[in-house]
C-alpha cells in the first residue's frame, strides 16, 4: 500500500516547516480506535494546540478511521499519516477496501469530521485504497453552528 | 477504555447510565442495552451521559435508533448531559433539536412523559 500524504490529495501542506511525520500502522478494527485517539491528542498537545482543538481533532481522526473502518478488507491494516507543522497537523487515513470507493458525505460522520476538521478530502487510488485526509489548524475560532434537525 | 452501561427504574421512567467511550467499538453494547429494555416493555428511558468520556457519530446513530424504537411504543427518550464537549456533537449534526436534552436526571424525570 502506497503511502499517501496530505499532498497527493490536493489538500495544502499544513502551514510552516513539517517539523515531523509520524506514522501509525494498526489492524483496521473498532478495538484499536482508542489507541489512534489517544496518539492524536498526544500529538496534538505536543504543538500546543488548545484543550478545545485538541477534542476536535481526536474526535474528527476518530471518525475518518471509524468510516473506512466499515469498508476495510478483513485482516488489513489502517494506516494514519500525521504530519506536524508549527501552526498545523495534517492527518491523513488510509485503508484497502472492497469497493474503492470513498465514504458518502451525507451521514453524521461526515458531517462530524466536516465541521471539527476544517478542511477534508476523501479519495480512491487504482488499488482500492481509500484515504481521508483532514487539516487542522492551530487555533482555529469560532464554532460550527448547529445543522438544521434531520429527519428521522 | 470501554463503556459502563447501568440502568434502574424511578416510577415508569428507566434510567440508563451511560459511562466511559462510546465509538464503533463499544455503541454495539448501547445499541443491546437499549433494544433490551424496550424488548422489556420499557418505552420512557431517560439516558443520562454525564458520565460519557467520549462520544463519536456511532453512538449517535445508536441513540437515535433508540428514540424510534421507543417512539414505535409512543414512549420517549430523554437524554441528561450538560458537558460542553459531548453537546457539541449533538448541536453538529441538528440532533439539539430532535432529542430533548436536561442539565439533571431529576428535571428529565419530572418532564411531561409526551412522546418526545
Amino acid at each position: 500500500m502506497a503511502e499517501t500524504t496530505s499532498q497527493d490529495l490536493g489538500i495544502e501542506a499544513p502551514p510552516g516547516d513539517i517539523q515531523d511525520r509520524v506514522v501509525l500502522r494498526l489492524p483496521a478494527l473498532g478495538a484499536y480506535l482508542s489507541v489512534v485517539r489517544t496518539a492524536t491528542a498526544s500529538l496534538a498537545s505536543r504543538l500546543d494546540f488548545t484543550l478545545d482543538d485538541i477534542e476536535d481533532l481526536r474526535i474528527a481522526v476518530d471518525e475518518a478511521c471509524a468510516m473506512l473502518l466499515a469498508q476495510a478488507v478483513a485482516g488489513a491494516d489502517l494506516e494514519c499519516v500525521f504530519e506536524l507543522s508549527t501552526e498545523a497537523i495534517a492527518v491523513s487515513v488510509t485503508v484497502p477496501t472492497l469497493d474503492g470507493l470513498p465514504p458518502t458525505r451525507d451521514t453524521f460522520a461526515w458531517t462530524v469530521l466536516t465541521a471539527l476538521a476544517g478542511e477534508v478530502d476523501a479519495t480512491a487510488d487504482a488499488d482500492r485504497c481509500v484515504t481521508i485526509s483532514l487539516l487542522k489548524r492551530r487555533a482555529e475560532l469560532g464554532e460550527p453552528v448547529g445543522a438544521e434537525a434531520p429527519a428521522l | 477504555m470501554d463503556v459502563s452501561l447501568d440502568d434502574r427504574q424511578e416510577g415508569d421512567r428507566t434510567i440508563v447510565v451511560v459511562g466511559g467511550e462510546i465509538d464503533v467499538y463499544t455503541a454495539p453494547k448501547l445499541r443491546e442495552k437499549l433494544i433490551d429494555l424496550v424488548s422489556a416493555g420499557h418505552y420512557h428511558l431517560v439516558v443520562d451521559m454525564e458520565a460519557v468520556e467520549f462520544l463519536d457519530s456511532t453512538g449517535l446513530g445508536v441513540l437515535v435508533g433508540g428514540l424510534k424504537r421507543v417512539r414505535a411504543h409512543e414512549g420517549s427518550l430523554r437524554l441528561v448531559c450538560t458537558q460542553d464537549r459531548i453537546l457539541k456533537i449533538f448541536r453538529i449534526t441538528g440532533l439539539t433539536k430532535v432529542f430533548p436534552i436536561h442539565a439533571s436526571v431529576d428535571e428529565a424525570v419530572a418532564a411531561t412523559p409526551d412522546s418526545a
